[in-house]
Formats: structure tokens, sequence, C-alpha cells
């Protein structure tokens, strides 16, 4: 019976989108702080049939030896560019399996367009300075990244399930990738969904190394 | 010696005694200080090199970690891992754990999966060991001690960024024999670091060791090991034992690293104090001791020196008397000590000089005599003559003009004897008598200075107003004849002089056939007192005739003597003998028992015997003689009338008053009183006035030859006619013949006695004979 319901619904909601929900995600460490620089995807049950989005180029400047900014999302199809706005030269690499690729660049060079295919994770790094380390997160779906409050908000959201997911660069590695399953109702239903991250400390910079002891 | 030597010593252990004590005891607080210090600065090193330890192990993961995140960067190697380069991954780990001291490296995926394994190539594929290691190896410094297969390791464990966390660097570093004893000599602790691990519920095993020969786990296995400092006995020495826990892995075997703090090798600075100590003490020692000795010697030398003296004192050496030169006790000791040596020497030398000098003629004395004699002897003096010189009238002259005259008169006698017998060696032997000893000379020179003494002192002595005349008696005893030695020969002269005493010439050698006091008479003596103890002489009874009636009515009890080896003893042997040695009255009294006892038993059987028995002398001193003859008449019921005693008229003279008191005792009992050997020696018809005598016997020698003498006939007849006067009955000794006999009769004399009645006879026979012949005619 309730099954029944819940699939009537579920067309019901895909009939269109009349009523639209949303989720409101905050991400916190275990310490209770905002958790800024975190990736947010958040998946419907159903796919939607989303209108084909033109590619766009991003882009990464490189500049007082960091990477900005630290975490992207892309979309799968879009193109980077990385851009070296610093004086100094930079050894943009990635072993990624999403991507991987190596550009030397001089000061105020700028890489070429480089397409970015597959969806997953392109860890880059600069192999001159270790603590330079940028991530783009190739997903087709739904993504945003919290700002440094840690909150990122996913509005006019048709009835339906969804997954949350989270990654973050500092993630601790080896467990399993925080979600949550939400489903949204008809109405202007507005659904909060906490995730608590234990994350490792950040790897960049030798500063932040020292201060880990390492 | 001995007492100087303990004291001595006594002394010098007393000093050592306290010495060691007081040494002993300081050494015993210093060690005591010394080692709770030891123990308190040993805890606080322990503490501290255990925290040094800890701190050494981070820095050893410090230096772990940072070579491997140096190898990390390495652009290859992150291409390598990235890519899943196994072969090239497996090459880079083992060359960087070459360079960090790893014994092995593993890779380590995210997922917890080793991916390589430098150490073990069959280990790729499997988890990880130590999770919790891995866990947070992202968020700090992970590193901790692991124990494998006993061993223990210092596992570091480094994450790698490719630039992304992409797996994990794990460096095992071995935790060797080697790594600890650098640790240790980088410690600077005296004693021993050592890891021991727990690998199963069995004990703690010794993983490395920083000193091979320490062995603290081993020596501890089987106990808890100590989180604080504790002491513990390991091999015999003494250890500060402190078990520091290490970070490690949940999953690993316990592992701990032990630090030891060795007390002895703590103390070793301590033992060149110790050795200066062990010095000063034996010098101490041996300085103290000379000292103790020398003082000792000080005081027991001269100690020592006095007590030498006083030995030689007591021998009789005064010579060579110690003198200390010192003002102390023992100078003033010593100074004592010699003033009495002084003393004695001078009290003996006159002592001596008494002792053997007479005080009154300043001549040698006996004793001086004696030895002077038996020096002579011993000094081969083949004969010589003793010459004994004795004034009859000593005792006379003593009563009649005192001592002091006496004294002045020997003085004289001595000098005369001294000028008239130059060579003799002269000495005064008695109070009365002279010796003269003439070495070497014969019977001729003896007799030539007897002569001339006697000379000499026939001259009286004069003084003042008297003149005394000494009449000397000289003693001769010839050397070796009559003796061999001084007592024997000065005996000899003695006796010799009485004999001379008692003679017409003044001069007597001495002869042993007379000599009354010839030892052997002490021992006759001797014999007889035993055997009157034993009943062995018997009574033997000579019958008495009455004349008138011709009957035997009376008997005179003589002793006889059957001795067991000389046979019969004659009475005069033995009773002038008993009278000398006072044995008399004994044997009187033996005579009075058994006479009366013979008396009563003839009385008792109608036989009407008077019974005689001689009286001494000595027996009329005894006052208490009536009291006891009155008792045995009582005893054997004896009539008084029975007894007769006999006296002689010497017994009388002897003590009158005692012996007149006896006789009118022994008359009031009612005994018969007979004076025996009338008319012979000193005849005092004035005591015969007083006498209460009832007999008179009449010497034998008037009786012997009555029949023919007539001069004898008329004293008998007188002395019958006398006696019947004044009331006594007479009786005759020593009738040998009839005509005697009938003599007596005629005169009328009362009783006749002799063997022409009978022999003395034994009781037994007399019985018999006083019936058969009782009719003599």
């Amino acid at each position: 019976m309730r099954w029944r319901v819940m699939v009537a619904w579920l067309l019901a909601g895909s009939a269109g989108p009349l009523w639209a929900g949303q989720l409101v995600v905050r991400i916190s460490d275990a310490g209770g702080h905002a958790v800024g620089d975190a990736v947010v995807m958040v998946t419907p049950a159903t796919p939607a049939s989303t209108p084909p989005v033109a590619p766009v180029t991003r882009y990464v400047d490189q500049r007082d030896e960091t990477f900005i900014p630290y975490v992207q999302v892309v979309r799968p199809g879009d193109r980077v560019v990385f851009r070296n706005s610093d004086g100094t030269r930079h050894h943009v690499y990635s072993f990624s399996e999403a991507k991987a690729f190596e550009f030397l660049l001089r000061p105020g060079e700028s890489s070429p367009p480089l397409a970015l295919d597959k969806p997953g994770l392109v860890a880059v790094g600069c192999n001159i300075h270790d603590h330079m380390i940028a991530y783009l997160l190739v997903s087709p779906e739904q993504a945003q990244v919290t700002p440094s409050q840690g909150q990122v908000a996913f509005e006019h959201l048709p009835p339906g399930v969804y997954t949350v997911t989270v990654w973050h660069p500092q993630l601790r590695p080896g467990l399993a990738q925080p979600r949550e399953i939400r489903t949204l109702g008809a109405g202007e239903e507005v659904q909060q969904v906490d995730f608590t991250l234990s994350l490792i400390p950040d790897p960049r910079g030798f500063a932040d190394r020292e201060h880990l002891d390492y | 010696m001995r007492a100087a030597v303990g004291f001595r010593l006594r002394l010098a252990l007393f000093f050592v005694a306290t010495l060691v004590t007081v040494q002993l005891v300081t050494a015993a607080l210093v060690y005591g200080v010394t080692r709770r210090a030891l123990v308190t600065e040993g805890e606080r090193q322990l503490a501290v090199n255990a925290q040094a330890f800890v701190a050494q192990m981070d820095d050893l993961s410090a230096r772990v970690a940072g070579n491997v995140e140096v190898m990390a960067l390495d652009y290859a190697l992150r291409s390598a891992i990235a890519e899943r380069d196994h072969g090239t991954v497996f090459s880079v780990l083992r060359n960087h754990g070459r360079r960090v001291g790893a014994s092995r490296m593993q890779l380590v995926g995210l997922d917890g999966v080793v991916e390589v394994d430098t150490a073990d190539v069959r280990a790729s594929g499997q988890r990880f060991a130590f999770p919790d290691l891995a866990e947070h190896a992202f968020d700090r410094r992970t590193a901790a001690v692991v124990s494998l297969q006993a061993k223990a390791y210092w596992v570091v464990v480094v994450p790698i960024y490719a630039p992304q966390p992409v797996g994990l660097v794990v460096v095992y570093v071995p935790l060797d024999d080697a790594l600890l004893a650098h640790l240790r000599e980088l410690s600077a602790l005296p004693g021993d670091i050592e890891l021991a691990v727990r690998p199963g519920v069995s004990g703690w095993v010794a993983a490395a060791q920083g000193l091979k020969h320490a062995g603290l786990v081993a020596s501890l296995a089987g106990q808890a090991l100590p989180m604080r400092p504790a002491v513990r006995s390991i091999k015999g020495r003494e250890y500060l034992v402190l078990a520091q826990p290490l970070s490690q892995a949940r999953s690993s075997a316990p592992v701990v690293a032990v630090l030891g703090y060795s007390l002895g090798d703590a103390l070793r600075p301590f033992r060149a104090v110790v050795i200066a100590w062990a010095i000063l003490l034996g010098l101490g020692l041996a300085v103290g001791l000379i000292g103790a000795w020398l003082t000792a010697r000080s005081v027991s030398r001269p100690v020592e020196s006095l007590a030498g003296a006083a030995r030689r004192i007591e021998a009789g050496d005064y010579r060579a008397l110690p003198r200390l030169d010192r003002r102390d006790e023992l100078g003033q000791l010593a100074a004592a000590f010699a003033a009495m040596a002084d003393a004695v020497r001078q009290r003996e030398e006159h002592i001596r000089q008494q002792a053997l000098h007479d005080q009154v003629t300043d001549l040698p004395n006996r004793v001086a005599a004696e030895a002077a004699i038996d020096r002579a002897r011993d000094a081969g003096t083949t004969h010589g003559a003793l010459l004994m010189v004795g004034l009859t009238r000593a005792p006379d002259i003593i009563k009649t003009m005192g001592h002091s005259l006496y004294d002045r008169l020997m003085r004289e006698v001595g000098a005369r004897v001294g000028r008239v017998a130059a060579s003799a060696q002269l000495a005064r032997a008695t109070d009365t008598q002279f010796v003269a000893w003439l070495p070497g000379a014969d019977r001729t020179e003896a007799v030539a200075s007897a002569l001339r003494i006697l000379d000499a002192l026939n001259a009286p002595y004069v003084e003042a107003d008297v003149s005394i005349d000494t009449l000397p008696a000289l003693g001769i005893a010839m050397y070796p004849e009559d003796g061999t030695m001084a007592s024997v020969l000065l005996r000899h002269g003695e006796v010799a002089q009485f004999a001379a005493t008692g003679s017409t010439r003044p001069l007597a050698f001495y002869d042993a056939a007379t000599d009354p006091h010839r030892t052997e008479r002490l021992s006759l003596m001797g014999e007889l007192r035993e055997a009157l103890d034993h009943d062995r002489l018997v009574l033997h009874y000579q019958p008495k005739l009455a004349l008138a009636s011709r009957r035997v009515d009376g008997v005179e009890a003589l002793v006889r003597w059957h001795h067991p080896r000389r046979g019969m003893v004659p009475p005069q042997d033995f009773i002038g003998m008993a009278e000398d040695t006072g044995n008399i009255q004994r044997l009187t009294r033996w005579a009075l028992a058994a006479g009366i006892a013979q008396a009563s038993r003839w009385h008792a059987r109608g036989l009407e015997l008077k019974v005689a028995v001689n009286l001494s002398a000595r027996d009329l001193g005894e006052a208490e003689l009536p009291l006891r003859i009155g008792r045995l008449l009582s005893i054997h019921g004896l009539p008084p009338g029975q007894l007769t005693v006999e006296i002689t008229e010497r017994a009388v003279i002897g003590e009158p008053e005692t012996a007149m008191r006896v006789l009118k005792g022994l008359a009031d009992l009612g005994v018969g009183i007979a004076v025996d050997d009338f008319g012979v020696g000193q005849s005092a018809f004035a005591y015969l006035r007083h006498l209460p005598v009832s007999e008179l016997k009449i010497d034998q020698t008037f009786v012997r030859h009555l029949a023919r003498d007539a001069n004898d006939q008329t004293i008998v007849r007188s002395i019958v006619e006398l006696g019947h006067r004044l009331g006594f009955q007479v009786t005759a000794e020593g009738v040998e013949d009839r005509g005697a006999l009938e003599q007596l009769a005629a005169i009328g004399c009362d009783h006749a006695q002799g063997f022409f009645i009978a022999r003395p006879l034994p009781a037994a026979e007399l019985a018999g004979f006083s019936f058969e012949r009782a009719g003599i005619a």
C-alpha cells in the first residue's frame, strides 16, 4: 500500500516541477566547525532528463604557489586550463585515473585546454611545489562546493528520493564516502542534511605539515 | 711477664677496637648516606633516561619520517605508486629502507592491504598487521614499538601523497642490540638498557640488550617488571630497575624498555674514597698500635722490672733492685720497692742471726751446729769428734742465782771453752749444754780437748761476791762410729754427757750398749701399748708363805710379757722403760684390773689369797688412783683387805704430798700397803712414821744369805722387830733355801717369799699349788 502510494507520488513528482523541494546540506568536522571545500552531490533516484549543458572551460590559476580554486566541480566534457600567474615555473601533474597529465608551465604560461571526459576525481599537484594541490571533481550530478560557512542549498528539487554524497579532499582515506538518502515530498519542503566529516589534516603546504610534526 | 703482655695487649686492643669501631660506624653511616643518595640519584637518572629513551624513539621517528617523506616526494616513486608499479615501488622502498636503517618497508594501501613488502613477498595482499597504527597515520606522527618473532621493531607509518593520499609507507627499524648499545652510550647511564617482550603469557624475554653481560631481563624472568624504580639483584649485583612502557601497537605483544642503574657501577667513583679511607684506617691502626705499644711499654717495662725484682727478692736475691729515674707514680713505687727490699734484707739477716745464733753467748746455736757438722760430712770429713759439755748444776744455779747471772756464767763458760778448744767449732746446744765439733779428731785428740775444756771449767766462776762451781760433765760421740748425722751425734753426745753426769768421772764416751734411750725402746713401748690393748700380758703370781701357819695366804702379782717375736720379755727390760716413757700407768692400770679380777675369782671360790700389785712412783702421783681402785673392787666384789699395793720408798720421795694423799686414800679404803725393797736405797724412817703402811718387805739382799750371814740375821731381826713395833706385817723376799726359811721363822717374820717356796706361777697352776704345798716344811 505504502509502496504503491510512494510510486504514485514519485510518478507524480516526475510529471513536472510543479512543487519544488529544497535540501540544505551542512558540513562540519568532528570539532563542530564548518567545513569548506567540501563537494556535496545530490543524485536523484530517478535520473532526471536534464537538458544537455554546453561544455565550458574552467581555469585553475596558480598564484602565490597555490592552485585557485582548491576544489572545483566540473561536468564531464568540460575543459580545464592551468594558468601560471606566478613568477616561478610550475610542473602541474596528475596521476589520477580520471585524467593523467603533465604540464610544465613557465611564468605567465597557460596550458592548453584539457578535456575532462571521465567522471571521477582528478588530483592535481605541482612537482616543484609539494604543497600545491588542487582537486577537480568530474561529476555529472548536481554538485556544489561548500564555502567556508560549510553550507550549501539545493533548491527547486522535484519531489523524489535523493542521495546526498559528500566528498572532501581531507576525508580520511579508507573510509566509505559519506552519503545520505532523503526523500523530498510535494510542496515547499526544506530538508536539512548534516554531515559530520572525519578529516585528516590539510596536506597542503609545508607549514601545515610541520604543524603536523611530520 | 704474662700479666704485662696482657696489659699491653689489652691497652692496644682497646685502642684498636675503639678506632675500628668508630671508623666502621663512620663508614657504615657514610655508606648508608651515600647509598641512599645514590639510590635517589639512580631513581632520578632512571626517570630521566626513560624519558630520554622515549625522546630518542621520537627522534628516530622524525628522522625516519623525514627520510620517507623525502623519498615519497620523488616524482618517479609517486608515479610508480599511483600507477601501481609494484616492482619499482619495491626497489625504491628497499633502497630507502637501507638509508634509514630499516630492516623492512611496506607500502600499505588506503584500504589497509599491504601492497608491497620488502621483507616478505608473500605479505602482499594481506592486511596490514597493525591497523591501529594506520588509522591515525594521516592525523599525527604515528610510530610505535611492535614485537615480531620476539624481536622488537620501531614502526613508523608515513602517509604518501600523490598529491592526494595514496597509501602509507611503513618503516620497520629494528631495535637491536647495536641500537640499544648506542642509546646506552648516549645516555651515560651507569647500567644498561634492554628491551623486553612478552610473546606469550609465559614471561618477559629480552629482545635486545645494550650490554651483552648485564642480563637485566633474563635475571628478572618470572618476576613482574617494576614500573617504578626498584632495587633488584641482577647476577649478584644490585641494580635499580625501571620498566618504561613504550607507545606500541595494540595488536603487538607487549614491549617495554627496561633500564637498569647499577649501584655498584655508580659506587665505583667512591671506591677511591674507600681505598683512601682504608689506607687511612690502616695507617691510623698502625700508628695507634705502635703508640699504644710504646705507651704500654713505658708503663709495663718498669712494672715488669719491679715484678722481676719481687721474684728475685722472693728467691732471696736482694741485689740489683731497679732504679727508675722517674718522678711519676712508678718512680715512687720503685723507690718504695727498694726501701722495702732493704728492710726485708735487714730483717732477714737479723732473723737468720737469731735463728742460728745464741743471743746470750753469741755462739752458733744447735741448728747452726748441726748444719755445720752436716756440711763437714758432706764436704768429705772422714772422722771427727763431738764434745757435749754440760753443767750438772745448771738448774740449781738458775734457781739460786737467777737467769741474768746464769746468762753471764754461760757467756764465761763459752769464752773459756772457746779459748782452750780453738780448733773446735763451738756452739751452744741447749740452755745448759755446749757442743764442740772437732773435725778430723780421733779419740785421743778428743780426750785431750775434753780434758783441756774440763780443766778450764773446773775453776769456779767468780763474780762480785759469788763464786760458783760449774761442775762440768762432758760426753764424747765419735764420727762416724757413733753416728753420721749431726742430730744423731748430738743426741749420742748428750747421752754420753748424761752418763758422765751420773758417774764419778766427768768424762764419758758414748756407749751404745748402755744407752737407755736407744730408739728400739720406743718401738718396744709401742708394742707394749699394743700388747696392753690386746691383753697379751699375763700376771704370774708368786706365793707368800705365812710362816706361822705354814700356809700360802697371799701372792705377789708379777707382769709377764710373751712377745710374739722376742719371746718372753724380762720385766726389767720393759718396766723401767715404761716408767721412763710414761707407759707405766697404763701397765699398772692393767695389772690392777687383772689382779683384782683374779683375786675376786679366788675369793669367790673360797680361796683366801691376798693379792699384791706393784705401784710405781708415777702411779702415786695420780690423785684418782684410790677412786679407781675402789671402783674396781666394788665391780669385782672383792673385799679391800684382799688387795695389797706394793710401793718403793723412792716412789714416796718423788712427790710426797700427792703420794701421801693417794696412800691415805688407799688405806682408808682398807687396801693393804706394803713397802717394797725395804732396807736398800734411801730408807727414810721419817716417812714410815707418816705412811699408812701395813707391811714391810725386806729386800732380798738381806735374805739371800740369811742362813749363814750373822750380820744379815741381825739386820733382818731388827727390821722385823722394828716393823712389828710399828704395827707392820713383815715379809722377807728372796728366800732361796730352807735355812733362810727356818731363820725367818725363828726370827718371827710373818711371811716369806722366794724361789724356795715357789716361783711366780700362772693363776691356773697356783690354784693347785696352794693346796698341795699348803704345809711346806
